[in-house]
């Protein structure tokens, strides 16, 4: 480019910051994350070190040699100053210091070695099952034990005896931290679950933009055909979805819809008993948050659509009805394809909007009753950030964000080309 | 068919816009509402094709009482000033719209719309989209859905207006024909004289929501009921002064005339004023006045002079072009007396 | 002229409508009378009035152990100054791209489109963790930060297009008289997008306002709750389901919603319809 403007770059800058840090970083973050096992138990910084006796059947389905399980699940006898300090306070400081004298830092195969050692000792102990006790306080195991750095942890497998081989299994199988995987994909694509959400979103996306545009479209001519009083008056109405706090919004459906509520208790009367309108079956369910969602939707197609009415030309309206069209003719043939280019952009906007909201649902069914209600960016939320179980499994739920991620980006290149992009960049008049 | 309108107002938020105006249209006849911007011209229209509803008053076609009904069911036809085509529409499907509307058959809709491309001459523009046809075809494609379900009545918004100086000059001739070929009684609304005059049989001259003059074009011109009506008329325009009259002369302009033959009776104001169109005035008419020229302004067939006179007034003389005078020369003209119009203290035509 | 012809009747568009509202009417007026009355189970008419549901002000109720008052200045906090943050930021950037030869103008143009395609859920697992490890979790600056950048893309584009429609002749007559086009920014542009300034700020005032998942997730503890939280953890409590305490708090919670809408209800509905254009 010729003229570069650095007031423009200066301009610029706290934005690109605050978007690069907080908006892009973190998309790019979730992709890195979809490729490890984070979650609550792994943490997010590096992790330790530890063996469980758990792990071992784990290792064999690694492939671990019997051997070098058997290395690792043998306790070894050791003479050091832990042990040595808890034989003190049990047995006497003299026993201890003999000890500490004769063995100190031995290492002994096994317990029966440990305990002859003791009985030859001057201050020995003379009752065997007192010697079985002191000597199983040096006993040490790999299993269980910390290590904080991964070289500690190797040396100790040493020393254990385990096969060399086996040892870059061993590792990994006792890292407790976070660690690269495709699991996640695996999963999403194996799991029926997942399927079943990705019906949910369809059908929610469709069904909802369905009753979006329709009942946008019907908001917006209605209107249209009324004095402006009445016009204003609905107008300030159904713009209240839009505007209202969702929390707020969705109380306001859940009381309307409770058992004690205001369906139930008008429709008592009639013999239809008290009933929780909003979660009795997944039907119910669908229809609330269709409703809900759709009705936030239809505001935004309202305002869109009576402006993109008030722009046709009064003319053309006159015209049409002295050429003899009725109400509905005139809405067919002059109106609605004038709405072409909104209803499209309506239809594109409130796709991706859908596809990613989980806001109302979230408040109003939770994904119930069981899983009927569960969309795509519910589960992601649900996996990563907050569930019954406690452990959020961040990984997993990167990967359900990523899936959107990538719809994302194909759509809006997809939309840009629709809409012409070009058009909406032209280039600066004053050259400087 | 013959329209007729009868005491008929119209009011905005309580303002009369148009005001108590009867108006009969003769059938096969065509008549221009005339008038400045705001005088009630296109309310009129408005109202005789039912977007707007009259409040008082009565709107017949024929015998036929229409008051009340919805422009649906009025069979009138429209040319909107901006043409209103459907832009998302072809021509065909523009032209075709009042039949579809209707559930014509298709094989009907294709005969009709032919037969009226033809007549207008867009037959071989059927298949393209407004906005890729000339202003001029779009006038004639509107002229074309107007005409297609043969209404009894054809109104004209300003279809003149958005059209270039020479497209102008061929539409007009072009409606004049087509209205003739099919002898659709015609309402014409515009606020151009030249237009009215041309094309009109009739002019119905409005002014703040009344119809101030109605007659033949000729005859208006040359006789008009007041200063506004002369005023409207004529281009460039006629030009005012004022005259008293004594007994056997009056004095206008400066100078002593003459009292003209049809100024001679004696129940006339002493004060009145004088309207003298540019044609009027000049050197061949005598030598009474005299003045000197303060502009000249070329036509290229002919030169306008404004001419101040000795008394501070200003007449307009249309002259033959010529190169003889330069501004600031003195002259002596005359008027012909027997065209002098002349208006009492109200404007109105004595 | 009225654009509206006579030749079709409104009164049925209008009793349909109106039938149409009726539910959420319905919801509107019950979200007001039951914060000041109680009603016997089984009816709709209130018996008698009372204050008692409003007594989340001045105690804590089983419900919730946060301060409603540190809670509603934790919410004016966030609130404006996430609006702030995205107006300021916004003017500028929005100028930049619009008016000024910047190295990739496509490409960031370009980009700004893109990072709609970024919702919420696609970022916040990040966030949580970024701001985990920077020690920001559970706190207001963390939550006004990340609302801030959600929101940026949208300020950006909607100043953007007010930018667009300030003549260049105003521009190029500032540069003929010899300002900088930084004093032409301030003195001669700035001026010119005060409506869409006003009705940017408004509106992330609100959508800061209404905001629940984020301050849910990163924000969640007492001494940074958020009203919407407050509200939602009240809701999300079906085992002590009290909708008179609840409507209580959230009338209490939109009085500023209201206010606001009231005010600039012609410009918010500008920008909520025109602002999604592009």
């Amino acid at each position: 480019m010729k003229h570069i403007s650095w007031l423009g770059v200066g301009f610029l800058t706290p934005a690109l910051l605050i978007v690069g840090f907080l908006f892009f970083a973190p998309v790019v973050m979730t992709a890195v994350f979809s490729f490890t096992n984070m979650s609550t138990a792994t943490g997010i910084s590096g992790g330790d070190y530890l063996l469980s006796p758990n792990n071992l059947d784990e290792m064999q389905a690694h492939g671990v040699s019997q051997k070098t399980l058997d290395a690792l699940a043998d306790t070894t006898y050791q003479v050091d100053d832990h042990g040595l300090l808890l034989l003190a306070q049990e047995f006497g400081t003299e026993i201890a210091n003999e000890l500490k004298e004769r063995h100190n830092n031995d290492i002994f195969k096994n317990r029966g070695e440990l305990e002859r050692a003791l009985k030859d000792m001057k201050h020995r102990i003379r009752s065997p099952r007192d010697r079985k006790k002191a000597a199983d306080l040096f006993g040490t195991s790999i299993l269980n034990q910390r290590f904080t750095s991964k070289v500690d942890f190797i040396t100790a497998v040493i020393q254990t005896g385990a096969v060399q081989a086996d040892i870059p299994a061993v590792t990994s199988v006792a890292y407790t931290g976070w660690q690269w995987t495709t699991n996640n994909f695996k999963r999403l694509f194996s799991l029926p679950a997942t399927w079943r959400y990705a019906l949910n979103t369809l059908a929610y996306v469709t069904l909802t933009l369905v009753f979006n545009i329709g009942f946008g479209l019907f908001l917006a001519i209605s209107t249209f055909y009324m004095p402006e009083g009445f016009a204003n008056t609905f107008r300030t109405i159904w713009f209240l979805p839009r505007i209202l706090p969702p929390v707020l919004y969705v109380l306001m459906w859940k009381w309307f819809t409770w058992d004690t509520g205001f369906l139930s208790t008008i429709l008592a009367p009639l013999g239809i008993p008290a009933q929780n309108w909003m979660m009795q079956t997944s039907t119910h369910a669908w229809v609330t948050i269709i409703l809900i969602n759709g009705s936030v939707g239809a505001s935004l197609g309202m305002i869109l659509f009576s402006s993109a009415i008030r722009s046709i030309p009064a003319s053309m309206l006159h015209a049409s009805e002295v050429d003899g069209a009725s109400r509905f003719q005139q809405i067919r043939h002059i109106i609605l394809p004038q709405l072409r280019w909104p209803i499209l952009f309506l239809t594109s906007y409130e796709t991706l909007s859908l596809l990613a909201s989980f806001e109302h649902i979230l408040l109003t069914t939770d994904g119930g009753p069981g899983k009927s209600t569960e969309v795509w960016a519910l589960a992601a939320f649900h996996t990563a950030l907050r569930n019954y179980s406690g452990n959020l499994q961040y990984g997993y739920g990167a990967a359900f964000a990523l899936i959107l991620v990538a719809i994302g980006i194909a759509a809006s290149l997809v939309y840009m080309r629709l809409f012409n992009f070009r058009d909406l960049v032209s280039k600066p008049r004053i050259e400087r | 068919m013959k329209i007729e309108l009868r005491n008929f107002t119209k009011r905005f938020d309580g303002q009369a816009v148009v005001d108590n105006v009867s108006l009969t249209i003769e059938s096969g006849e065509m008549i221009a509402l005339l008038g400045p911007s705001g005088c009630g011209k296109s309310t009129s229209l408005f109202s005789i094709c039912g977007i707007h509803r009259m409040d008082e008053g009565q709107l017949l076609f024929g015998d036929k009482d229409v008051t009340n009904l919805p422009s649906q069911k009025r069979n009138v036809g429209v040319v909107f000033q901006n043409y209103a085509l459907y832009p998302h529409m072809s021509i065909f499907e523009n032209i075709a719209f009042p039949l579809v509307v209707q559930k014509a058959d298709r094989a009907t809709i294709r005969r009709k719309v032919a037969d009226i491309a033809e007549l207008v001459q867009i037959s071989d523009l059927l298949e393209r989209k407004p906005a890729n046809i000339s202003g001029g075809q779009q006038q004639r494609t509107a002229l074309a859905r107007a005409l297609i379900r043969r209404p009894d009545v054809l109104l004209l918004d300003e279809p003149l207006a958005n059209l270039d100086a020479k497209l102008r000059l061929e539409m007009r001739s072009e409606i004049r024909r087509i209205q003739s070929e099919t002898g659709i009684t015609a309402i014409l609304v515009t606020h151009d004289q030249v237009e009215a005059m041309s094309i009109c049989d009739r002019i119905a001259l409005m002014q703040k929501g009344k119809v101030v003059q109605l007659d033949k074009p000729r005859e208006m011109y040359a006789n008009p009921a007041n200063m506004f009506v002369a005023e409207f008329l004529g281009n460039p325009p006629i030009r005012f002064m004022p005259a008293e009259l004594h007994e056997n002369q009056m004095i206008a302009g400066g100078a002593a005339l003459p009292r003209p033959q049809h100024l001679k009776q004696s129940n006339l104001p002493d004060k009145i004023n004088l309207g003298i169109r540019p044609e009027h005035f000049g050197p061949q008419f005598g030598n009474e006045i005299s003045g000197h020229i303060l502009a000249i302004e070329t036509q290229g067939r002919e030169n306008l002079y404004d001419v101040a006179l000795s008394d501070g007034g200003v007449l307009c003389s249309i002259q033959p072009a010529n190169d003889h005078l330069n501004p600031g020369d003195t002259i002596q003209w005359g008027i012909a007396s027997q065209h002098l119009l002349a208006f009492d203290g109200q404007g109105e035509r004595i | 002229m009225p654009i509206q012809s006579r030749n079709f009747k409104a009164a049925p568009m209008i009793i349909l409508l109106s039938l149409l509202s009726l539910p959420l009417l319905i919801m509107c007026f019950y979200l007001i009378v039951d914060t000041i009355t109680n009603t016997q189970p089984g009816t709709l008419i209130p018996d008698e009035i009372t204050f008692e549901h409003w007594r989340f002000l001045w105690q804590t109720t089983e419900n919730s152990s946060a301060n409603i008052w540190r809670v509603t200045l934790n919410t004016f906090v966030f609130s404006i100054t996430t609006a702030t943050t995205i107006l300021a930021i916004s003017l500028t950037a929005g100028y930049a791209l619009s008016r000024l030869n910047i190295p990739f103008r496509r490409f960031f143009l370009s980009g700004l489109i893109m990072l709609h395609a970024f919702p919420t859920i696609t970022l916040i697992i990040a966030i949580f963790l970024i701001l985990q490890t920077l020690g920001l979790y559970d706190s207001l600056i963390g939550v006004i930060m990340v609302k801030s950048a959600l929101e940026l893309p949208f300020g950006i584009w909607i100043m953007k297009g007010f930018y667009d429609n300030v003549p260049w002749e105003i521009e190029m007559a500032g540069v003929q008289d010899g300002a900088s086009r930084f004093t032409v920014w301030r003195k001669l542009v700035l001026p010119q997008v005060q409506p869409g300034m006003m009705a940017l700020l408004v509106f992330s005032f609100l959508t800061a306002w209404s905001e629940l998942v984020l301050p849910l997730v990163l924000a969640p503890g007492n001494k940074s709750q958020v009203l919407s939280v407050y509200l939602a953890t009240m809701l999300a409590d079906e085992s002590s389901i009290d909708f008179n305490l609840m409507k209580s708090v959230g009338l209490f919670y939109v009085i500023p919603v209201i206010i606001t809408y009231m005010i600039f209800q012609r410009k918010l509905m500008n920008i909520y319809g025109g602002g999604t254009k592009g």
